[in-house]
């Protein structure tokens, strides 16, 4: 009676999310967390004294400082934030004649939330769960109320204004005050409706529950990762994985999950110190952590045994690899300032893929080991298809 | 009446019947329409077959008695028919058996037999389709044409399913009344009352009509007069069907039409039976669309709800009435429109309008006998009574505005709109808003933009279906995640065949000792180590180490030389110590020698320990000696050596014992490995006088322990600079080194500086002492570990052909492949431990801030790699670092330098096909990924039935 009841066989769109079915993921089980040398200290005791790390303990922190937003920054996106958040609210209780779309929830996440804003990249996250399905034109609509509402709000306290751009995630609020700051709005459903979605008709479904995904991300941050070094070695990554190609595909959740697990995971239990920690990040990124065939971070916030890494493409794991060892041995050899960003490397050249001697020790990039291949080679991550992270910022 | 009364009962039972009082004949009929619930609306179409036949029924039987009866009762609840003249409309049906005893049976008969032989070939058609399903029996024949009859109707319209069932009852009733009637009048009848149908379909013709007719029910098709003339010059009109005749002639043969008859009737009847109004409203409202409607009394047409009024108000066909009507100068209702409670006669607007108020399309219940409800499903009494309380239909709020986009022309003019959602376009702004208060439109909204939106729906027979087997399938969703939770074990093991898709690792024998590794942080455990299945990885290890394994008869061979250079050394022992010892103990000598003649004895260093020359005779000391000199090789205590020295001053022998250190005490020999080393500790410091003599006099000892038909010829060199003999027959070269526990003590002022000149190197001296100790370390520690030989042996190899490798000592790559397996916490299979040891390399464990790889074999923090140079680190770490990625890249051919395995096909078939068929045969987990997938399908749509059945 209803034309078009069918669904179509298009099946689901993906499984993300919702308890995956067992069968899908047999392998995650067998593998092996890969070497660690702080956990494997009993097996290596060091037998001669520990360099002297001061300066390297230095430029973290002073690049650290270098990175954190200004003042001006934070209070322009606070502001900004906090009046998005009233409107959105305002939304949720008393929608009024508002019908484009039904709000559930409306959260924070992303960088803002969890503290971890760089400076110059003043874009604030907020998620907004919608009670209907996410069509795009409910977006344009609620883009257009929110446009509406923020500007009425700001004209009554005379602070400039704002603008909304539609993009495939949500919709982007900028102010176009003194200090810049931008807040995406970033569109998803309540999780009983995933399944109801369409391609042609709805957001894109990887996008929606990368938005769910971020949501659950913020809440484990909070409640594991607040401690304040974790943050200081996210941004320190970040900015890292920013400037180098082949960890540029890490995207931020693998970082988090990364800083989390070298600041917080030893044998203590007790935050290791930011050089310690750096070196390590390096060394177990260098030593294959992101590699197919490893078990990687488990994901906390998706069903057990996801793996945070296998978001990325083989090439790019092999990539984020190789970088990662070649800024081993270039920290090693005392180049740490060219990898943290202190200090450009020849004109702004990529460190990582430059034949570089220090004291006569000449450290050389690697060649990329993975190829395309004729058959499957690596069949182990074929059907990991994590759930990206598109909190980015 | 009993035969009525039997008949209907049959169906629905006697009491409904009875409660269906003052209009039996209708009253039945509604009984009989409501019976079958679940179909409800299907239903509606083919009561107008039952009816028909009822009709039919009725006619034939005239006669008998209770046939009379019926008829009675009929008449009486004709006179409604007067009264109200919409009941005529919506009682098709019923009004044929309030005319039956008057002329217009026949005349119907009559003029509705002829259109029903002009499609002969859809009833046969059909009525072989629809016996062949449903019935069985004596009454086929008879009720073929019903049946066909009824199936024509229901292949025109939406509704699938077909209720078979209250066609087979009354079928299977005729045969116990056969008798009071002749078939063949039946028959007739029969054929005459569907046939009527089947006229008016071919009347109507258009897919709208058929749908109108449908909604509406019986007798829709009658309602459809003809079109009003275009053009009334000469008006003749006629006030019974308010329409106007072209010409005097049209007039009159509408006058003497079947139409104008019927309905001049009807209103007769009406107004004869005014005070029968309720049966006949009794019997309106069985068909009465429930709703509330609306009525245009100009057009005498009732609309189901505003919209379809508004619409037909502003319809051509309501235009032309009041044009006509203005033309007469006949009064004009106001365009108001009349309420009705529940009858309602025409449903009039577009298509689409009539899923509006689709509820009302079984109901019977009207607000006339609410009261005395007739028996029907719990769902259309609610519908009712909340339509009837309400008494207008509560107004549906139009949603999904923003989904309509307008196609405006060149003028700006809206032009067309195209509903997104429905994927639907209309010209009419009202039929834009008409669609957006649609129950298609609303529930293509509640699918794709608000899951939560009440849609009416009406429960058919197939969505019921659709949810029984929604829940049954849950049911059996659950028992198999029952079953699996059981079968978790199966899992793991399907977990391991896809890991590798190989063969399990170590098959049999015991597990390795389980350890948890502790994964700290996340809280995740990284899964149990249990049998595994050999990966790939795993596989090319093994290959090569049995590539790179030395062969048995090379084996043998250094096996030989070894054991006769043992000998000869414990012979040229003995031959020393009676050389020194004074004649006194020659006594004592000869008993020695009778003891060592004895098989007990141990013949040579085969277990790789020290192999003691101490005689049994020199028990106290020589156990004393032999303690000490194990204390020296285990590096813990030179004193204690010297305490040895001091038991066995009465008579020590200067040779103490040999044993084998290096490759050959490891196992670590690969294939053309021709060096292997042999340490003699001696009582004191070695001099190069006892070398020298060990050098001259082996050879001879070397001949005498030869068993008697080896020619083996042994060469003895003599390396003073090594501190060592080196035994060779050619082949295979011994390395004998002297040293003493003595040497690790510090030279210690005078005493030894007496032979300072002859002593061996010292540093000769303590290696042979270190290499001593390494061996006991390796065969304590590393030996026992996992998989740690065959990696070290792979690492040997590797570090002989790779030159970035070479710079790491053999020492310091067994402490770091212990060091990594030992941390390692759990098993770790060849491929895994391989690509571990790169890990740890490549993380950059020997870089110069690392922590050094501690010599566990010396008291003191030795770093057994401290003399690497950084440059030489730094390529092996970017050596380790490429082989990682090639292993996790399956190059691991590469790293090992030898051909790529091909896949094991063969080798695994036993494994692997059993387990396949065991997977498709149980059927619980094999198909299961298939299975889910379409329950995940199926419940979307399930989803929307059980919410709108919730409504």
């Amino acid at each position: 009676m209803v034309r078009g009841a069918g669904r179509g066989g298009r099946g689901m769109p993906g499984r993300g999310g919702m308890g995956r079915p067992p069968f899908n993921r047999p392998r995650v089980l067998m593998l092996r967390p890969p070497f660690d040398l702080i956990l494997a200290e009993p097996a290596f005791p060091r037998c001669k004294p520990a360099p002297d790390d001061s300066a390297l303990t230095q430029a973290l922190l002073k690049r650290h400082a270098e990175l954190c937003p200004t003042p001006a920054e934070q209070s322009a996106v606070l502001s900004l934030v906090t009046k998005l958040q009233t409107v959105l609210d305002n939304l949720v209780v008393a929608p009024g004649d508002f019908a484009a779309c039904q709000l559930e929830e409306v959260r924070q996440v992303g960088s803002y939330k969890k503290g971890t804003m760089m400076a110059g990249k003043n874009v604030a996250d907020i998620v907004v769960i919608m009670k209907t399905l996410p069509t795009k034109e409910a977006v344009e609509g609620l883009s257009n109320k929110v446009n509406e509402e923020l500007n009425k709000l700001m004209r009554a306290e005379g602070a400039g204004s704002v603008s909304c751009g539609c993009h495939e995630r949500g919709f982007t609020v900028t102010s176009s005050g003194a200090a810049s700051a931008a807040v995406r709005v970033l569109v998803t459903t309540l999780h009983q409706n995933l399944r109801k979605l369409e391609p042609e008709v709805h957001l894109d479904y990887k996008v929606i529950s990368s938005h769910l995904a971020a949501i659950r991300h913020s809440r484990w941050f909070e409640e594991n990762a607040h401690h304040s070094s974790i943050k200081v070695l996210i941004r320190l990554l970040r900015d890292m994985c920013a400037r180098h190609s082949g960890l540029e595909p890490l995207t931020p959740w693998m970082i988090d999950l990364l800083a989390h697990h070298c600041i917080m995971n030893n044998p203590a239990r007790q935050a290791l110190p930011i050089n310690v920690a750096f070196r390590r990040a390096l060394s177990l990124v260098a030593g294959g952590l992101f590699l197919p065939g490893c078990a990687g971070l488990p994901d906390p916030c998706e069903a057990a045994h996801a793996r945070a890494h296998t978001a990325l493409d083989l090439a790019a794991q092999d990539a984020a690899a190789a970088t990662a060892q070649t800024l081993l041995r270039v920290v090693a050899r005392g180049g740490h300032r060219y990898v943290l960003g202190l200090q450009a490397f020849e004109g702004g050249k990529d460190i990582s893929t430059e034949i570089t001697v220090w004291d006569g020790v000449v450290v050389s990039p690697l060649a990329p080991a993975y190829q395309e291949t004729p058959e499957p080679m690596d069949t182990d991550d074929k059907d990991d298809e994590g759930v990206q992270d598109g909190v980015a910022a | 009446m009993m035969a009525a009364n039997n008949y209907f009962g049959f169906t629905h039972g006697g009491t409904q019947y009875g409660a269906a009082t003052a209009g039996a004949a209708y009253g039945g009929q509604t009984g009989y329409a409501v019976a079958p619930a679940a179909t409800a609306a299907t239903y509606g179409t083919q009561r107008a077959a039952a009816t028909g036949y009822d009709t039919a029924y009725q006619a034939a039987a005239a006669t008998q008695a209770a046939a009379h009866a019926h008829a009675h009762a009929a008449v009486a609840a004709a006179s409604a028919y007067d009264a109200s003249k919409s009941a005529y409309y919506q009682q098709a049906a019923a009004a044929y058996p309030a005319a039956a005893p008057p002329q217009p049976q026949p005349t119907y008969d009559a003029a509705a037999a002829k259109p029903a032989y002009s499609t002969p070939a859809t009833y046969t058609q059909n009525t072989i389709v629809v016996q062949g399903g449903a019935r069985a029996g004596g009454g086929a024949k008879a009720y073929g044409g019903v049946y066909t009859h009824t199936h024509s109707h229901t292949a025109t319209t939406a509704a699938a399913s077909y209720p078979a069932q209250p066609y087979t009852a009354p079928a299977a009733q005729p045969p116990k009344q056969s008798a009071n009637r002749g078939n063949t009048a039946y028959d007739t009848a029969l054929y005459n009352a569907a046939t009527m149908y089947v006229a008016q379909q071919n009347k109507t013709g258009g897919g709208g009509g058929w749908k109108n007719y449908n909604k509406g029910g019986v007798g829709a098709g009658q309602q459809r007069r003809p079109k009003p003339p275009p053009k009334a010059q000469q008006l003749h009109y006629c006030d019974v069907c308010r329409i106007s005749c072209a010409g005097p002639q049209t007039y009159k043969e509408h006058l003497e039409g079947q139409k104008h008859k019927k309905k001049e009737a009807a209103v007769k009847l009406a107004a004869a039976g005014g005070g029968a109004g309720g049966a006949g409203g009794g019997g309106g409202a069985g068909r009465a669309g429930g709703g509330a409607a609306l009525r245009c009394e100009l057009c005498d047409v009732t609309c189901t709800g505003a919209d379809a009024y508004a619409a037909h108000v502003r319809g051509i066909k309501h235009q032309k009435v009041v044009k006509l009507h203005t033309m007469l100068g006949k009064p004009i209702p106001s365009t108001e429109p009349t309420k009705l409670g529940g009858a309602k006669k025409t449903v009039a607007g577009t298509p689409k309008i009539a899923f509006v108020a689709s509820g009302g399309l079984s109901t019977v219940a009207s607000t006339s006998t609410k009261e005395q409800k007739p028996p029907q499903g719990d769902k259309d009494k609610e519908g009712d009574e909340k339509e009837d309380e309400g008494e207008t239909e509560p107004e549906v709020q139009p949603v999904g505005q923003d989904y309509i986009e307008e196609i405006r022309g060149d003028d700006g003019k809206a032009l067309s709109f195209n509903c997104k959602l429905c994927d639907c376009k209309f010209n009419d702004p009202n039929a834009k808003e008409m669609h957006m208060k649609g129950r298609r439109h609303r529930l293509q909204y509640k699918k794709k933009v608000q899951p939560d939106l009440e849609v009416k729906v009406k429960p058919s027979m197939h969505q019921r279906k659709l949810a029984e087997a929604k829940a049954q399938r849950l049911l059996v969703r659950d028992e198999i995640w029952a079953r699996r939770r059981m079968h978790e074990g199966m899992e793991e093991e399907e977990r391991g065949y896809w890991e590798g898709g190989m063969e399990p690792w170590w098959p049999r024998g015991p597990l390795p000792p389980h350890h948890h590794h502790h994964h700290h942080g996340m809280g995740v455990p990284y899964g149990p180590v249990g049998r595994r299945p050999e990966t790939s990885d795993d596989r090319h290890v093994v290959a090569k180490h049995a590539e790179i394994y030395p062969p048995e008869q090379q084996l043998q061979d250094i096996q030989r030389v070894v054991s006769h250079t043992e000998k000869a050394l414990k012979s040229l022992s003995d031959a020393l110590a009676d050389h020194a010892r004074p004649k006194a103990q020659a006594g004592n000598k000869a008993q020695n020698d009778k003891k060592d003649d004895k098989p007990e004895g141990k013949e040579d260093g085969r277990d790789n320990q020290l192999f003691s020359f101490v005689g049994e005779g020199e028990a106290a000391a020589g156990g004393a000696e032999g303690a000490a000199a194990a204390a020296a090789g285990a590096g813990t205590a030179g004193t204690a050596g010297t305490a040895g020295t001091a038991a066995a001053a009465g008579g020590p022998r200067a040779l103490k014992g040999v044993m084998r250190v290096g490759l050959l005490a490891k196992g670590l020999l690969l294939r053309g490995d021709r060096d292997v080393r042999l340490v003699v500790l001696c009582h004191d410091r070695p001099t190069v006088t006892l070398l020298k003599r060990v050098a001259t006099d082996l050879p001879a000892h070397l001949a005498k322990v030869k068993a008697p038909g080896d020619d083996t010829k042994y060469k003895v060199e003599l390396l003073p600079a090594e501190g060592a003999v080196q035994v060779s027959d050619g082949s295979i070269n011994v390395l004998v080194s002297l040293t003493s526990a003595v040497m690790r003590e510090p030279a210690e002022g005078g005493d030894i500086k007496r032979d300072d000149k002859d002593v061996l190197p010292r540093q000769k001296c303590l290696d042979a002492l270190a290499a001593l100790r390494h061996a006991k370390w390796f065969q304590a520690r590393a030996a026992s570990l996992q998989s740690c030989v065959i990696i070290i042996r792979i690492m040997r190899d590797l570090c002989r052909r790779i030159p970035n490798w070479t710079p790491l000592n053999p020492y310091a790559m067994e402490l770091l492949v212990s060091g990594v397996m030992q941390s390692a916490g759990a098993a770790l299979s060849p491929g895994e431990a391989l690509r571990r040891v790169m890990e740890a390399v490549g993380g950059g464990l020997l870089l110069d801030h690392g922590p050094g790889l501690r010599d566990p074999c010396e008291k003191e923090l030795v770093d057994a790699l401290g003399n690497l140079p950084p440059q030489k680190r730094e390529d092996l770490t970017a050596s380790a670092q490429q082989f990682l990625r090639q292993i996790a890249f399956r190059q691991i051919h590469k790293v090992l330098d030898m051909e790529p395995l091909p896949k094991l096909k063969h080798a695994t078939g036993g494994w692997k096909f059993p387990r396949k068929r065991r997977r498709s045969n149980t059927d619980t987990e094999g198909d299961q990924p298939n299975g889910e997938g379409k329950v995940v399908k199926t419940e979307e749509k399930m989803d929307a039935s059980e919410n709108s059945a919730k409504k």
